[in-house]
Formats: structure tokens, C-alpha cells, sequence
């Protein structure tokens, strides 16, 4: 029901709604709209056009055509109900049944299905009013069964798709018999598409409905459908020509709402339950309205400004995600630096924004995230945010290279591994074929991969994921960059895989004195491969330092339950050390420490204001926690 | 490819064997006999039966599906009940208009929606998209044949631009076969070419936010080449699969938009046989039209290898 | 190892490649020749990495998979034949929870009515409003609020949605649930609640269960006994001490070094460098 009423809260549903109550309307009741009997002649007005008393002219035997298109809507509504309600009886159940039970059952049937496939629709049917003999009812009883072919088909596609899902499983483990699988768990999964495709199966039926009276196969003289009046039309055009246009447009425009009610359907359901009906607004300012974030950006500052010394240096980046309360900030004024040489790792949960941080630096942001424009990206001495989508690509291509978690998916699987590797040599370096062929020979050889120039020819499904991420690793080092830019590139990997490629990236940076920002939510990955750390939540970094420093004494109360909460190999604690509670979402509006309420140090002062990022004593260590603050302050 | 589309060929076999199953069933579905529908009402008992010997209907089903495929394979589907035409001859002679104006009708939609597709997606939100998608709206809700009356109403009849009737073959006249072609193919593609735009655009889209699309840029490839090189090839699949159940749809348009056109293909025969219960004849379109659909759904799987290694090599 | 709960022996699991009309058929043997067994009360943790048969082997274990050759014994009765003539049983039994929290309840369904399909199933509570009491305990029993009974599965956390899971496998008071990589797709923090939660309903209600995951330290954290899988066979058992400090076979020990250690003076691959 809260489908429906989204339904009618959108034009693209309100619109076709309207339209087919009207035509529904005259099909049920086609004396109370039309002026004029349908079928009675009238031989003093012949061909007219539209006028009072014909809206719609007459045709050749001065029948008014208004009262005909108006009369032809029952034969319209009744063939699309009978073909459509034929369709789902036959097709439902075989498609439920051989998606099911699969094996030889669904071997055959889908065989069948296939061949009467392959024959074009419109000779079907003719065959079967063939046998069967012209006729509304029988065409339409060909139309259902044509179309119950589909259904099967959908039915059938959607069972073996949700068959594997593990609350089917569940299901039968919890001891649903077949019939209540079949009945209660994948059936209502269905009902939407199954709504849409029985929508849009009434446009169709409508179409070929009118196809088939058209060539005098449907509905017999004298009765009109919109089908037979274009027929009839077409001898008498020449004398009027506005005679095909009423019932042309009466099946288009019913046809065009199935089609619009279907479509705005499919996007209602695909929205999910609650959810998506408030897209972001286009255009809207988005300065952040969190108190938080504009008072932890002070008006005079000389810490806000990039270091020059640095490779990469950020400063109060802010990212701006749409959210279903309207956009709101992901990342809030996050500073990192990174020294040539070095390698610092990003880490954090899911939602700390940690990967948006890294793909707003590389300027690959998904569409409908923005940067806001008062942050400040250097890279090698020039400000990255602002830069044009050329210019920023001349960046990535010869400075900063990226490599992604999932390293199957992120190369593609239609160009063979040695066009990939090649295509940045040769556009950014302007290597020849063959020099950009030995080179990639020489960058897949350098991270590992054997027998380097045959697996040039491969396609990526030929490598595993280990093997993949070495290609991916490769095409990182084709831009002969200063910084790699990793995102999580381990976490789909075997742990003993992970080892081997942690070890090859280490050994890159040293050996070509490359920096590297490193995102992962794995503790022990950042203890053993990073020089420093940022420890990020909620947006914000609350810790950052040396990995030694920050792993022997945690400042923050999150970065201290956080690795209190790893289970480690040797440590024979009995229980965990858990933090209650869950990361607040981008839109949520805090006053003060964005984790006071999960803290267990937090007191009044902590939720009463913003609290700054402050530096440690020490030097090179700072912490976002008042407590760290007071002791700062205190040692002072 | 060659030995893969050898393959495709073979394995279409029992398709073309299942389909011939269904065409030859037909006849045994429809009430009353070939005999009853040659002699006419009132004919006698025994005239029937005699016929029905002559025929070789009251032979075993076997014997006569084995009678009737033989010949179907040499080419011949038997003799029309009403002219006593040989069926293949009026195929012969039918079956390349029909199979011109299906083609035309394909190269127009494919032509328009790929274009048009492709527009919308790199435009995604925009005026421009918005516009495609109303037309692809609307290019799906128009009966292919209410607009080839309008467009050889109004752009062969009021304005003589083309010709509104008649046909000429390709060996005759190259540029009169493509001029009389333009009309029919334009009726006939625009639905189809709006549903290859529909698939273009979602396909282009889903194909844009893929990783690997994200990984090219990260390459710092400019967008036009990510576009092309990366994203278009991957997009294709889907739009073949679709275009390969076009394949059929303007196949059984053709023969309606063909006589609205007063084009000599297959059409007006069809829908005269059917309203005949000339079987032989309808049996003969339906086996013809069915292995023309074949072939074509095997070139494009054959097609799927170029785009998609995953398929070459499994 | 009296009053062995769970007996697996010599478990051997094949799948044939290839279609129907394949020419050449390959068999993949996907579980060579396992043996192991769980005691009643204990957590018996199988560590392998992708494609080691360890969630075959489980899914053997729940009867959803049928063994090649082997047997696979509860308390008395084997699984398989249990399966055949009293499947109901065997999922009172043995019962299960699966990675990714949110695909494993029906999208469909609010909470209750998922608690309560396998109390009406499996115990035969068919009374709606005592279903529904016993699902507030079950709730309760996972520490999460009653007022998720009314919830739909979209409109839950990660963690809530594991929790959920948890609870309707309890829900039958079954004497083992297999664990298949249970909090492998959580947070840290939430991994941290989960794994302890499942500690404590041992302890509480003396279920056994067989914890299917790559991560050693989780496994080591949870079980008391662990076999490590590689390629389709248990290539290492022992208690859970034994397996993490004293290997004896070359795969463990590669596994376990190379299992990351968030404590930068135990291991580290990165030397030399220096910030300043």
C-alpha cells in the first residue's frame, strides 16, 4: 500500500493512472461517454472532420468516430485482461515449479520455451488463429499463451536467483517445507518485477491486439477496435486525412501509460521499502551546517596551511555525500600528510570515510560526491581540488597511482592485460607499441607475475586475485608515480596471499622511493607496514602519530577500544573489549565529540562543543579528545 | 571464429528439430482435416477419406512427420491447399522482401539506438537525456503500423518524397531497392530503436560505475577515451542480446508494415493462408521465418566471442 | 573423547565440472577424506583459506550437501539417513548461521514472523502469542531490544541482523549450530560484541559449535579445538593452543605468519624507514 501511495505521489504515476481510469471507465460504461451509436451510419456527413457534433469527424459511412474510438476501449480492456490473466495462470505456476525443482524439468521446458521463442510473435499467433480461426477470443488466447512464455522465463530467472540466497537456506533449515519456500519466501520477493512485467505485458497485449485486427484477424465487422479503424482508415486518408489519428493515438497513449505506470513502478519497488523517495537536491549550497565541523575551522589559522616539505598534503577536507535527509558531510576537515618516501595508513571502520578521503584525492569521487570547495589537496606543490577533469586525469597519470580492493573487478574483462598495461605508457610517456610492450613486460616481470610476455595476451578472468592485484600493482607503476594511493588492495585477498603482496608494495616504495596512502580497516596491516597513522571515525581523524608510538599508547579513547577489541593470536583474555553502540551516520547532528556517547570516559564537557584536534607532547602525536587536551595543558 | 560458429551451427540443430516438431503439430491441432478444408463444406465421408489416402493422412503420425520433414529439408513444404501452388515457390519469391524490409528495420534501429542510447547516458540528467527519454517513451508505445500509415501518408502521398507503394529488388536497382526501403525501414525500426536506447543508456550507465572504469581513470585516461575504449565494448552486451530478440520482432513486422507499403512479401500470403487454414503454407512461413531467427541468434552468440572473452574461451 | 557430539569420518566430497553435455567430464574433489569430532558443549573451529573445503565441509555437516563417501554422525544417528527420514529433526538439531547478516533473513519478512518460523517448524508452537513471548526471550537472549521483533531485515544493522540470526537458530534449542564465516563481514567493534556474545551462549545454554572462518585469531579467540584445511583436506588438528603455538605442519605455520599482528615491535614488513 505505501507503494501505491508513491505511486500516486509522482506524476509519471498519477498521470497513466488517470488515463486508464478514463478508459477503463469507458470500457465499463461506453454508452454514458460516447454521443453517438457506434455503429449506426449516417450517410449525410461522410468523411468529416472534427466538429460539435463529431468531436472526431465520421468515417466513410458517417459513423462518428468519438463514439467508436470510446466504444473499441472494452475489446481493448477485455483481450489485454484475458491475454494477461492467461499468461500469469500458465506461466506462474511452470515458472515457480521448473526454477525450483530445476534439474531435467527445467532442462526441457526451457528448451521448449526457447524454440517457440524463436519464432517471431506475430507468425505465432498467426498460426494459432489459424487453427484456432480469426477472432478476438482467440486471438488473445494466442497472445496469453505467447506471453505466458515470458512469464515463465522471468519467473523461472528470478526463483534461480533468489533460490541461492542464504535466508532460502535459512528457511529450510528452519523447516519450511517446499511449498512455503516456494510460497512465502520467494514469492513475495518477486511480486514486484512480477507487477511490473504483468504492467508492461498489458501494453504489449494491447499492441499485438491491435496488430492482429488491423489485419482483420481480431474482432469481426461491424464492432470497431482501435486496430480494425486504422484499417479502414487507410482506404479513405487521402479524402481525410485526419482519420487514422484518433485511434492511433488512443492505443499509443494507452500503451505510452502501461509503459510510464510500469517504469515508475519498477523505480518505486527498486527504492526499497521507505526509503529513496527524497532524492538529493541538485544545486542546493552545501556549506556544512554541522556546528561541529565550522567551528574546528578557525577563521585565522597557520596550521590550515599545506607543508611545503610534504609530497601530499591535505588539508580540511570535507566530502559531501548525499544521504536520504539531503547531503551531508562524509569527511570534516581531515589533514594528512605524507612526506616523500613515506607510507601512512588510513584507518578506520565502515562509514569513518576513510575511502572517500582517498578518492577525493584522486580526484575519482563517484558522481553526486563533492568535494567542498574550502578544501585543500596539494600534491607536488599544486592545488588538486578545482583542478579540470583533464588536468586532474595529466595528475593521475603521471604522478599518483591507484590500486582497489577488489582487483578482478577493477580490471576489464573485454581488453587483454598487456592493452591495459600498455594504454598509460603509450599515452602519457608516448612509448612506441613495441616499447610500451617491453616495458610492461619489464613492470609485470618487477611485481612478480611469471612468464611475463605471454600473460600479456591473457584477459583477466586468466589471473586469480593475487595474481590480478599484481597486474593491478603494475599498471599503478606504469605512471612511474611518487604516490600510490591503495584502498583497501589486501582485504579480498588470502591472508597468505595478502602477506605476499604486502611485502611486494613495501619493497616498491623503497626501491622507487614512492609514498604511499594506505586504506584499511585491519589494525595489524597498519602496525606492520605503516610509518604513521591516521585512526579515523565518524569523518574525522582522531589520532594520528607514529605507528610505534600510536600502538604502544593510544591516545584516543577510540583508538584504545578499537585495538582492544582485535582478538589476537596469543593473548588469552577471556572476553573481548567491545564498544557499544554504533558509528552515527554523515547527517547526524553532533554538538561535540562525535564519540562521546559510545565513550566511557566522556563527561558533560565532552557533548557541550566541538572538540579540536590537539598535539601531544612529543611532537609529532595528536589526539581529538579533551582529556589528551587537559593533559596537554597541564604538562605545559 | 570459424570453428566456433561451426559449432553454433551444430547446436542449433535441435532447435530447428523442436521447432519443426511444433510446425508439423499445428496441422493436428486444428479441428477437421487439410481433406475437409480442400474439398469444402458438404463434401462426403468417402471423398474425404479418399483424399486423406492421397494426401498420406491416414498414414502413422510418425510416417507423416518423417514424410513431411524430409521434403521440408529439400526445401519442400507440399502444396498450398488453395492455389495448389508448390509452398517454396511463393517463399522463394516472397521471402527476400520480407527479409529486406526486416533488415532495413534493423540497421534503423540500431543506427538510432545506439546513438541515441549512448547520448542519453553520457548526458545523464540533463535537457538532452530527458528529451531522448520522452521520445524513447513514446518510440515504445507507437504501433509500428499506425506510423507506417502516417509515413506513407504524409511522405509518400501529400509530399512525394518517397515512394508510398511498391517494391524493387536489390538486383535490378541498388539505389531504387535502398530509396523504397526508407519509408517501411523507418516504421518498422523506430520502435525497436527505442528499446536498443533504453538498453544503450542502461547499460552504459551500469557499465560507468564499475570499478574497472574507475580503474582507467585512475590510469589518467581522459574521459572520451574511457568512454570508448573501456566502457562502450562492455556496454555492447547486453544491447546484442537485445538486438537479437529484435531480430524476431522485425521479422513478424515486416509482414505487417509490407502491406501498408503494397510491398509483395510474405505478408499478404500469411494472413490470407491463415484466414484460409491454408496449412502447408503457414507451416512453410513459420519453419522458414524460425530458421532465419536461428541463424540470426547464432551470429549474434557468435558476436557475444568479440565482446566478451569470458565467452570465447569457455 | 566420551559422548562425541558430531563424528565426521573420512568425509570425501566430489563435484563433476561441466554441463549436461559436456564431453569430458572433471570431477573436483572439493573435500578429501576428513575426519573430526566435536564433543557436546565444545567449539570445534575448522580454519582454512578460500577454496580449502571448509564450508563444504559444514554445509555436509548440516545436511544441505551430500557427502561422496564418509559418514557424518549425530549423537546416534547419521546425518544423512536423518535427513531422509526426518529432516524436521535433524533441524531442530543442527542449526546455522551464515556470513553476510542481512541475505540470510527474507527481505519479506518483519523479525517476529522469522523467529517464529522455526519455533512453529521445528518445536511445534503454534500459538502465535506464545511464539511471540518465546521470540522476546530469544531477542533478549542476544541482548538486542523487543522492539526489533516488529523490524524489518532492511531496517537493521549488520550486527542487529547477525544477532537476528543467532536467535532464530537458538530458537529450536538445537545441541550444535554451525557458524559459516558468522563475523567475518562485521566492523572490528561489532566483531568484538558478536564473538563475545557467542561465548557467553555457550556458556548459558551448553550448545556445541562448529566455527567455519579464515581469520586464526578470531577462530583461536572462540573454539577449543581447531583443524586447518588446505585443499580439501585437514592437514593439522589440536587444541587451539597446540595449532597457534606449536605447529607442526609447513602450511599452518605459513598461515600463521602470515596472519598480521597490530603491534608494530612483533612483526613487521616494512624496516628502515624512519619519519624523520
Amino acid at each position: 500500500m505505501a507503494v501505491l501511495r508513491r505511486v500516486v505521489t509522482r506524476p509519471s504515476g498519477t498521470i497513466p493512472l488517470i488515463w486508464l481510469a478514463v478508459v477503463g471507465f469507458c470500457a465499463l460504461f461506453p454508452t454514458v461517454v460516447a454521443t453517438h451509436d457506434p455503429n449506426a451510419a449516417d450517410f449525410a456527413s461522410l468523411l468529416e472532420g472534427p466538429s460539435g457534433a463529431h468531436y472526431f469527424g465520421t468515417d466513410e459511412l458517417g459513423r462518428d468516430t468519438f463514439s467508436r474510438v470510446v466504444d473499441a476501449a472494452r475489446p481493448a480492456a477485455l483481450a489485454g485482461l484475458q491475454a494477461v490473466s492467461i499468461s500469469l495462470i500458465l506461466g506462474l505456476p511452470i515458472g515457480l515449479f521448473v526454477g525450483y525443482a530445476g534439474g531435467w524439468w527445467d532442462r526441457i521446458v526451457m528448451r521448449v520455451v526457447d524454440a517457440i521463442f524463436s519464432l517471431p510473435g506475430l507468425i505465432l499467433a498467426f498460426a494459432i488463429v489459424a487453427i484456432l480461426g480469426p477472432g478476438l477470443t482467440n486471438a488473445m488466447y494466442s497472445v496469453g499463451f505467447l506471453f505466458s512464455l515470458r512469464v515463465i522465463r522471468l519467473v523461472r530467472g528470478m526463483v534461480l536467483s533468489v533460490r541461492e540466497e542464504p535466508f532460502i537456506e535459512a528457511a529450510r533449515l528452519s523447516g519450511a517445507p517446499t511449498t512455503t519456500v516456494l510460497g512465502r519466501y520467494l514469492l513475495p520477493n518477486m511480486m514486484g518485477p512480477l507487477i511490473v512485467q504483468t504492467t508492461i505485458s498489458f501494453a504489449a497485449v494491447l499492441i499485438i491486439e491491435a496488430a492482429l485486427s488491423f489485419l482483420g484477424l481480431g474482432v469481426q465487422q461491424p464492432d470497431a477496435t482501435w486496430g480494425s479503424m486504422l484499417r479502414d482508415a487507410r482506404s479513405f486518408q487521402r479524402d481525410n486525412p485526419w482519420i487514422p489519428w484518433p485511434p492511433g493515438l488512443a492505443i499509443t497513449l494507452t500503451v505510452l501509460a502501461f509503459n510510464t505506470l510500469g517504469d515508475t513502478l519498477r523505480d518505486v519497488l527498486a527504492a526499497g521499502p521507505g526509503g529513496g523517495s527524497k532524492a538529493p537536491r541538485r544545486g542546493v549550497a552545501l556549506g556544512l551546517a554541522d556546528g561541529a565541523t565550522t567551528a574546528a575551522r578557525p577563521a585565522v589559522d597557520d596550521t590550515a596551511d599545506p607543508d611545503p616539505e610534504a609530497l601530499l598534503s591535505v588539508r580540511n577536507l570535507s566530502v559531501i555525500v548525499p544521504t536520504s535527509t539531503g547531503p551531508a558531510p562524509a569527511v570534516r576537515g581531515l589533514d594528512v600528510d605524507l612526506r616523500p618516501g613515506e607510507i601512512v595508513g588510513l584507518v578506520g571502520e565502515s562509514g569513518s570515510g576513510k575511502t572517500v578521503s582517498a578518492l577525493a584525492v584522486a580526484g575519482l569521487l563517484p558522481r553526486g560526491v563533492t568535494i567542498d570547495p574550502g578544501s585543500r589537496i596539494h600534491f607536488d606543490g599544486q592545488q588538486l581540488v578545482g583542478l579540470t577533469e583533464a588536468r586532474m586525469a595529466q595528475v593521475r597519470g603521471t604522478g599518483i597511482g591507484m590500486i582497489f580492493q577488489d582487483p578482478t573487478a577493477s580490471l576489464n574483462p573485454a581488453l587483454t592485460v598487456g592493452y591495459q598495461l600498455a594504454e598509460p605508457l603509450r599515452i602519457h610517456h608516448g612509448l612506441s607499441r613495441a616499447a610500451a610492450t617491453d616495458r610492461s613486460v619489464e613492470l609485470l616481470d618487477r611485481v612478480g607475475v611469471a612468464n611475463p610476455r605471454e600473460r600479456l595476451r591473457d584477459y583477466p578472468h586468466q589471473f586469480s586475485g593475487g595474481m590480478a592485484q599484481r597486474v593491478m600493482i603494475a599498471m599503478a607503476l606504469a605512471s612511474e608515480p611518487s604516490l600510490i594511493i591503495a584502498d583497501e588492495p589486501t582485504t579480498a585477498l588470502d591472508v597468505t596471499t595478502q602477506r605476499q603482496v604486502l611485502e611486494l608494495l613495501v619493497e616498491l616504495c623503497d626501491d622507487l622511493s614512492m609514498a604511499m596512502l594506505f586504506i584499511t580497516h585491519d589494525l595489524g596491516v597498519v602496525a606492520e607496514i605503516c610509518d604513521r597513522a591516521v585512526v579515523m571515525y565518524a569523518g574525522q581523524a582522531v589520532e594520528t602519530g607514529d605507528v610505534h608510538e600510536l600502538f604502544a599508547t593510544p591516545d584516543h579513547p577510540y583508538s584504545r577500544a578499537l585495538l582492544a577489541s582485535v582478538p589476537l593470536l596469543d593473548d588469552d583474555e577471556d572476553r573481548l573489549v567491545t564498544i557499544p553502540g554504533r558509528v552515527p551516520g554523515p547527517g547526524e547532528q553532533i554538538v561535540g565529540c562525535r564519540f562521546a556517547s559510545r565513550c566511557e570516559q566522556a563527561h558533560d564537557a565532552c557533548a557541550a562543543g566541538p572538540v579540536d584536534l590537539v598535539t601531544l607532547a612529543g611532537g609529532d602525536r595528536s589526539s581529538r579528545c579533551l582529556l589528551s587536551a587537559a593533559a596537554v595543558e597541564d604538562g605545559a | 571464429m570459424a570453428p566456433t560458429l561451426a559449432f553454433r551451427l551444430v547446436a542449433a540443430v535441435p532447435l530447428v528439430f523442436l521447432v519443426s516438431l511444433l510446425a508439423f503439430g499445428l496441422v493436428h491441432l486444428i479441428p477437421g482435416s487439410a481433406s475437409e478444408t480442400i474439398l469444402g463444406e458438404g463434401a462426403t465421408p468417402e471423398a474425404v477419406a479418399e483424399l486423406d489416402a492421397e494426401l498420406g493422412l491416414d498414414r502413422p503420425l510418425i510416417e507423416q512427420y518423417w514424410n513431411w520433414a524430409s521434403g521440408a529439408v529439400r526445401g519442400d513444404f507440399g502444396r498450398s491447399l488453395v492455389t495448389s501452388r508448390e509452398v517454396s515457390d511463393t517463399l522463394v519469391e516472397r521471402f527476400p522482401v520480407t527479409i529486406s524490409v526486416a533488415s532495413g528495420g534493423l540497421v534503423v534501429s540500431l543506427l538510432i539506438g545506439v546513438v541515441g542510447g549512448t547520448v542519453a547516458a553520457l548526458r545523464q540528467g540533463r535537457l538532452t537525456d530527458r528529451l531522448i527519454s520522452l521520445l524513447t517513451a513514446t518510440g515504445l508505445a507507437v504501433p509500428n503500423f499506425w506510423v507506417a500509415v502516417l509515413l506513407a501518408f504524409y511522405f509518400g502521398v501529400q509530399r512525394d518524397w518517397f515512394p508510398a507503394i511498391g517494391y524493387v529488388g536489390p538486383t535490378e536497382s541498388l539505389t531504387q531497392w535502398i530509396y523504397h526501403l526508407i519509408l517501411p525501414s523507418l516504421a518498422l525500426g523506430l520502435g525497436s530503436a527505442a528499446v536498443i536506447a533504453r538498453q544503450m543508456r542502461g547499460g552504459l550507465l551500469d557499465v560507468l560505475d564499475r570499478p574497472y572504469v574507475r580503474a582507467a581513470r585512475a590510469k589518467g585516461l581522459r574521459y572520451r577515451r574511457v568512454v570508448i575504449v573501456h566502457a562502450m565494448k562492455n556496454a555492447f552486451i547486453p544491447v546484442i542480446t537485445v538486438v537479437g530478440f529484435q531480430a524476431s520482432v522485425m521479422l513478424g513486422g515486416a509482414v505487417l508494415v509490407e502491406q501498408i507499403f503494397g510491398m509483395p512479401g510474405i505478408g499478404v500470403q500469411v494472413v490470407g493462408a491463415v484466414l484460409a487454414q491454408d496449412l502447408p503454407l503457414v507451416q512453410g512461413v513459420v519453419m522458414v521465418s524460425a530458421v532465419a531467427v536461428i541463424l540470426m541468434n547464432t551470429l549474434i552468440d557468435v558476436s557475444y566471442a568479440y565482446f566478451d572473452p569470458r565467452v570465447r574461451l569457455s | 573423547m566420551t559422548g562425541s557430539l558430531l563424528r565426521v569420518e573420512n568425509l570425501v566430497v566430489e563435484f563433476r565440472g561441466g554441463g549436461a553435455f559436456a564431453l569430458r567430464r572433471e570431477t573436483v574433489t572439493a573435500v578429501k577424506d576428513v575426519s573430526f569430532h566435536i564433543g557436546a558443549g565444545d567449539a570445534y573451529g575448522l580454519v582454512g583459506e578460500s577454496g580449502s573445503g571448509k564450508t563444504t565441509t559444514g554445509r555436509c555437516v548440516l545436511g544441505l550437501q551430500a557427502p561422496t563417501s564418509g559418514s557424518i554422525t549425530l549423537g546416534t544417528d547419521d546425518v544423512g539417513e536423518l535427513r531422509k527420514r526426518d529432516p524436521q529433526l535433524l533441524h531442530q538439531r543442527i542449526q546455522a548461521v551464515f556470513q553476510n547478516p542481512i541475505a540470510s533473513l527474507n527481505p519479506a519478512m518483519t523479525v517476529a514472523r522469522i523467529l517464529a518460523e522455526p519455533l512453529r517448524r521445528l518445536v511445534g508452537m503454534k500459538d502465535p502469542a506464545a511464539a511471540r513471548t518465546r521470540g522476546e526471550e530469544l531477542l533478549d537472549a542476544v541482548r538486542l531490544p523487543t522492539d526489533v521483533l516488529d523490524r524489518r531485515p532492511t531496517e537493521l544493522s549488520g550486527g542487529m541482523a547477525q544477532r537476528v540470526s543467532i536467535a532464530r537458530a537458538l530458537a529450536s534449542s538445537p545441541s550444535l549450530i554451525v557458524l559459516d564465516e558468522a563475523v567475518s563481514a562485521l566492523d572490528v567493534a561489532t566483531q568484538a560484541q558478536v564473538i563475545n556474545l557467542l561465548a557467553d551462549l555457550r556458556d548459558e545454554t551448553g550448545v556445541s559449535y562448529l566455527f567455519i572462518g579464515h581469520d586464526l585469531a578470531v577462530v583461536r579467540h572462540l573454539c577449543d579445538r581447531i583443524g586447518v584445511m588446505s585443499q580439501g583436506a585437514l592437514v593439522e588438528e589440536g587444541t587451539a593452543d597446540q595449532v597457534c603455538h606449536s605447529p607442526q605442519d609447513d602450511y599452518t605455520r605459513r598461515l600463521l605468519d602470515a596472519v598480521p599482528v597490530p603491534d608494530p615491535t612483533v612483526k613487521r614488513v616494512r624496516h628502515g624507514h624512519t619519519t624523520r
